[in-house]
């Protein structure tokens, strides 16, 4: 491939019809992603994050969501690239889990409370991975006939009817051993013990942590090339977060493939993270390497975001805010979104609105001023590692 | 994986898949004790369970009249005998039709018509309800105002106007219910519908690539159908309250051992104190449509929780 990256977003616009407006949720956006990387995409709520990844798999509902401009541009093989907006809705489909695959927020909602997990799993397996289970019933893809694939989509289906199963023939029982297997294997894979007893249980029995490793061995069944989690340990106890993250990564590492995380926990993009792009009213206003960034951000925003968090040596009362609050997207004006709340901005901030500008190597960043800003530097050591806010919680 | 290690994996494996089985059966087993607690739903189910009996074995409790044994047969020496008079227990109308053989045989009636009924206006509504939630927009707009058309006119009138435009024939009643009940299923479907497509696991399901008709059979039919089941279950009940009003009225055949047209033979022997034709086939449809009613509630209460306490 002549240009390296899996998948690359250029000038996304999102706009929602509400009665007060057009909200314009996603504002030319661009970044890409480049194979086994891992992209975190940081903002606070609202800010277009969850929108944009949702975009991606082209989930936003339409109406009143409208894509109003960009591309989305997925690699295939031999240099060519699929447009995922404009694609036919099957060729979407067929993208979906095969290639990108997501995670989300609360996986308690995620699972369907009427099925047991392993038929929650069987179903995908018996969608995507039927070549697998033929196989690995000793029944060759390719001579499979069309008795044997019903055969194996019925064992699959959740809807197993009575009737089928007392015909119980080899291959049926085979087939059956095969599926299940392939469903074990999925479950243990992503470190759930005794994954045949947890087949036979609904998501309510599980545990939170145990629930997300379910929606992540449900997720990577069909082996994509990027896995979206979109703020995977929100709902979690802070005990198992970092786990749950040390699983993804080494999901990623074993399978190669690239990892986006929507997220504004930045305790995760430092430890988990390649690259950050910080997302602030709908439009990326810094990206580059992780470290970097959280460094040395900037971008007026990402020094208040980073100078919010808490560090050890923070007097008590003293925790920094940003002043004022993120702005009304509907039918916004042309000029820098955080203008209003920035100690430097001057006025052009609020005339033009500022691009993503190279820095330095790797780096951009979307402000007419950065110059002039004064160069927050934060101690990268001084932040608080994931582990240790984990024992603070369980103390 | 090796296939040594699969033999030895081997034992294991069924010991687990019998202990999944039992498991399956041992939560069906808690549910359907969770629903038996409730002592209203056993005698519920006790009646229902009679009732069926009756309607299986009705031949072997009373000779079936030839040639058509939903016309009671009549015994003209003994018109508008007391219960008890001479082999009739529950005693005889004013054309001699055994009141007894008329409860037995009208069962059969009875279950005849909320079945058909019911499980017609389940499918259909419930067909035209998901066409409105999964595809939206304008078709649901179209369907859901004329199902509006449909409630703007309470269930009894309407279906009183259909049977007898239609004729009075006992399968008309059927055809008017059916027309009838049809738009409750899909009202209450869609809204669900509604709600379950909100649901992350939907989301989820797209993001694997599901089709719309297989998310709609997998992750939102299962999750939306318990209101159908209890609605279905009370309308075993109503239907049968409405059907027994509309022959009530002589929208069924002449003589047809349906418990309404006993109550309505009955009713003019109830100045002249010949209480036992309407009383007797009253109590018939009372009882049928109390015990879907206890069943119908005791199974809302363990399907869903939420509504405890009302």
């Amino acid at each position: 491939m002549s240009e390296n990256w899996l998948l690359k977003v250029q000038d996304l616009s999102v706009h929602f019809h509400s009665p007060r407006g057009v909200v314009h949720a996603v504002d030319n956006v661009s970044f890409e992603i480049k194979p086994g990387e891992t992209l975190a995409l940081v903002g606070e709520t609202g800010c277009g994050k969850s929108v944009t990844a949702r975009s991606i798999l082209r989930l936003v509902p339409e109406p009143p969501g409208e894509y109003a401009s960009g591309k989305i541009l997925l690699s295939q093989d031999q240099d060519q690239s699929i447009e995922i907006l404009s694609a036919p809705i099957k060729a979407v489909r067929a993208i979906r889990g095969e290639r990108i695959s997501m995670i989300f927020q609360d996986p308690g909602k995620a699972l369907n409370p009427a099925l047991t997990i392993g038929r929650q799993l069987a179903e995908v397996f018996g969608e995507h991975r039927m070549d697998m289970i033929l196989e690995n019933a000793g029944i060759e893809p390719d001579k499979a006939s069309r008795a044997d694939k019903m055969i194996a989509q019925q064992r699959a289906s959740f809807l197993q009817i009575r009737l089928f199963s007392l015909l119980r023939s080899k291959k049926g029982k085979a087939l059956q051993k095969s599926i299940d297997d392939a469903v074990a294997r999925a479950l243990a894979d992503t470190g759930i013990p005794n994954p045949r007893k947890i087949m036979n249980s609904y998501p309510h029995e599980l545990s939170g942590g145990m629930k997300q490793r379910v929606m992540i061995a449900q997720a990577l069944a069909c082996d994509p090339d990027l896995l979206i989690a979109d703020e995977p340990t929100t709902a979690l106890d802070v005990t198992i977060q970092a786990r749950i993250l040390e699983l993804i990564q080494e999901m990623q590492k074993r399978r190669g493939m690239a990892v986006l995380y929507i997220t504004h926990d930045l305790s995760l993009v430092r430890e988990f993270a390649d690259r950050v792009a910080v997302m602030y009213a709908g439009r990326i206003v810094e990206t580059g390497p992780a470290v970097d960034v959280l460094a040395s951000p900037q971008h007026p925003y990402t020094q208040g975001l980073l100078g919010a968090i808490p560090h050890r040596r923070t007097p008590r009362g003293q925790l920094a805010a940003i002043p004022g609050s993120v702005p009304q997207l509907v039918s916004p004006p042309a000029q820098c979104h955080f203008a209003s709340r920035c100690k430097w901005a001057a006025e052009a901030c609020k005339s033009v609105v500022p691009l993503l500008n190279s820095t330095e190597t790797s780096r951009k960043v979307a402000c007419l001023r950065f110059d002039t800003a004064e160069k927050l530097s934060v101690d990268i050591g001084d932040m608080p590692a994931r582990a240790e806010m984990g024992e603070v919680a369980a103390e | 994986m090796s296939s040594v290690s699969k033999q030895n994996k081997k034992s294991q494996q069924e010991k687990s898949r019998t202990t999944a089985l039992s498991v399956k059966w041992a939560r069906r087993r808690e549910v359907a004790l969770e629903v038996l607690r409730n002592p209203l739903t056993v005698i519920g189910l006790v009646i229902i369970f009679l009732f069926l009996m009756m309607a299986a074995f009705a031949p072997l409790l009373v000779e079936p009249n030839q040639p058509d044994p939903y016309q009671s047969p009549r015994d003209w020496s003994n018109i508008d005998a007391a219960p008890g008079v001479a082999g009739h227990i529950l005693g005889t109308d004013s054309t001699g039709g055994d009141v007894l053989y008329g409860i037995i045989w009208g069962s059969r009636l009875s279950l005849q018509l909320s079945l058909t009924v019911v499980l017609f206006t389940l499918i259909f509504g419930t067909i035209v309800g998901s066409i409105a939630a999964m595809r939206g927009g304008k078709l649901d707009n179209l369907l859901m105002r004329i199902v509006d058309v449909f409630l703007s006119i309470p269930e009894l009138i309407f279906a009183l106007a259909i049977a007898a435009v239609l004729g009075p024939d006992f399968s008309n009643i059927i055809l008017a219910l059916a027309a009838v009940f049809w738009v409750k299923y899909a009202r209450i479907i869609r809204g669900e519908i509604i709600r379950v497509k909100q649901a992350d696991y939907v989301a989820a399901a797209k993001v694997l690539g599901d089709s719309q008709w297989n998310i709609y059979r997998k992750d939102v039919l299962p999750n939306a159908a318990t209101p159908l089941i209890v609605q279905a279950t009370l309308d075993m009940g109503n239907v049968v309250l409405i059907g027994a009003t509309l022959s009530f009225i002589g929208l069924a055949q002449a003589g047809l051992t349906e418990w309404g047209a006993l109550v309505s033979n009955g009713q003019s022997g109830l100045l002249a104190g010949e209480w036992w034709v309407s009383t007797f086939a009253g109590l018939a449809i009372v009882l049928w449509a109390l015990a879907f009613n206890l069943v119908g509630d005791g199974l809302r209460d363990v399907l869903d929780p939420k509504t405890e306490g009302r």
